[in-house]
């Protein structure tokens, strides 16, 4: 068991690392299977080798192939990123939060700030990846790899499908009974849960899909680009949200304090308090994986 | 790592039991290739040719050195340490 964990936990390393020491590392760990200890100390061997990446290593990627690793990890971020964005815009929604952002300057800038760079940043991601998708479907089309662009849409149009049932049974239910059940926060939660699911599923996909397309060395660098300004956005919303849960917590204690989200668990501040650790994790992901495609930026020339 | 490949070439597992034997320390796989790495980066040492997927490795000329110093070093503080201690007994 703990044999396999390790194979596995293996697959936490950096491509390049993997590329470089996995062989060796798989038959090591063939010849003296590690304990609990031991995975410990590969997973902090992994975290390790991605905060720290081995030059040696690093230089023997195609650096067209590392800044496509950016572009498509930025993304994966994006995705959980926007994941607690909807999380704090779903806690913020009510008609108490608009009035304290009226009566109280700083929750309100926090909150246009959040609305501002979030607009910005989808924009931008949007604009980023409009010219791979034309790529990867003109490739998928030459190539006869349909496979390229359905896997994808596929989590999304999935996604669609429950959301259109669940809108359809929600209106029937509206029609015949008032008020939230707990029958509808457990379909909030788990379409919720689905949502990330199909949209991390989409992300892969999408990596999948810009590692299977050749792209001219300018469009990998306004990939790269454009997950560089993505994830400093995601820096200023992760602040504007620490801002605006810490001006609630002073300003507007007892909102902070009320119940909050489908099931009534954590209180505004905690749910708020949540959001910002998780967006803070994949902003600095963001940040140190586009680091890392500016690095070999330079020598994308032969790509 | 660097003294246990002072007497020659080896690969990761051998790297692991020897420091076990010679340090008392039980190297994590994480740990010994991250220091693998690292060691390579800096030029103390370098891979050779695999055998059957594992691959060894031996100290370079700069490694050498850097050991050499190194030990050097450790050795000059055990005898003035060893010397203080053996005073120290002396001297009431």
């Amino acid at each position: 068991m703990t044999a396999k964990l390790a194979r596995l936990t293996l697959r936490l390393y950096p491509h390049a690392f993997r590329r470089r020491y996995g062989d060796e590392m798989r038959a090591l760990l063939e010849q003296s299977p590690p304990g609990a200890r031991g995975i410990l100390d590969l997973m902090h061997g992994a975290l390790a080798a991605h905060l720290h990446p081995p030059e040696l290593a690093a230089a023997s990627v195609d650096p067209g192939n590392r800044v496509r690793a950016s572009a498509g990890g930025v993304l994966v971020c994006w995705v959980v990123f926007a994941a607690a964005g909807f999380a704090f815009y779903k806690t913020t929604e009510d008609a108490p939060f608009s009035a304290a952002g009226r009566a109280h300057l700083l929750l309100g800038a926090a909150h246009v700030a959040v609305q501002a760079a979030a607009v910005t940043a989808s924009a931008v991601v949007v604009l980023g990846a409009l010219p791979l998708i034309w790529a990867a479907c003109r490739h998928a089309r030459d190539e006869h790899r349909l496979r390229i662009v359905v896997a994808p849409i596929l989590p999304l149009a999935l996604f669609g499908c429950l959301t259109a049932i669940l809108i359809a049974l929600a209106g029937g239910r509206r029609a015949g009974q008032q008020g939230v059940t707990g029958l509808g926060s457990v379909a909030f939660t788990l379409w919720g849960l689905i949502g990330l699911a199909c949209a991390i599923a989409c992300a892969v996909g999408c990596r999948r899909a810009l590692f299977a397309t050749p792209l001219r060395p300018g469009r990998l660098l306004v990939a790269l680009g454009s997950a560089t300004f993505v994830s400093f956005a995601m820096m200023v919303i992760a602040a504007a949200v620490a801002a605006y849960a810490i001006a609630l917590a002073l300003d507007a204690s007892r909102l902070s304090a009320t119940a909050n989200g489908p099931f009534q668990v954590l209180s505004t501040g905690a749910s708020l308090a949540a959001q910002v650790i998780v967006m803070v994790v994949a902003a600095a992901i963001a940040v140190t994986v586009s680091r890392r495609g500016w690095r070999v930026a330079g020598r994308l020339g032969g790509v | 790592m660097l003294t246990s490949l002072a007497d020659g070439p080896k690969h990761g597992y051998a790297i692991t039991a020897d420091v076990q034997e010679l340090a008392g320390i039980n190297l994590g796989p994480g740990t010994l290739y991250g220091a693998l790495s690292r060691l390579e980066d800096r030029g103390l040492i370098e891979a050779l040719p695999a055998e059957d997927r594992r691959r060894p490795y031996r100290l370079t000329s700069s490694g050498r050195t850097a050991l050499e110093e190194q030990l050097r070093s450790l050795e000059a503080v055990a005898t003035r340490g060893l010397r203080r201690l053996r005073a120290a007994e002396v001297s009431p």
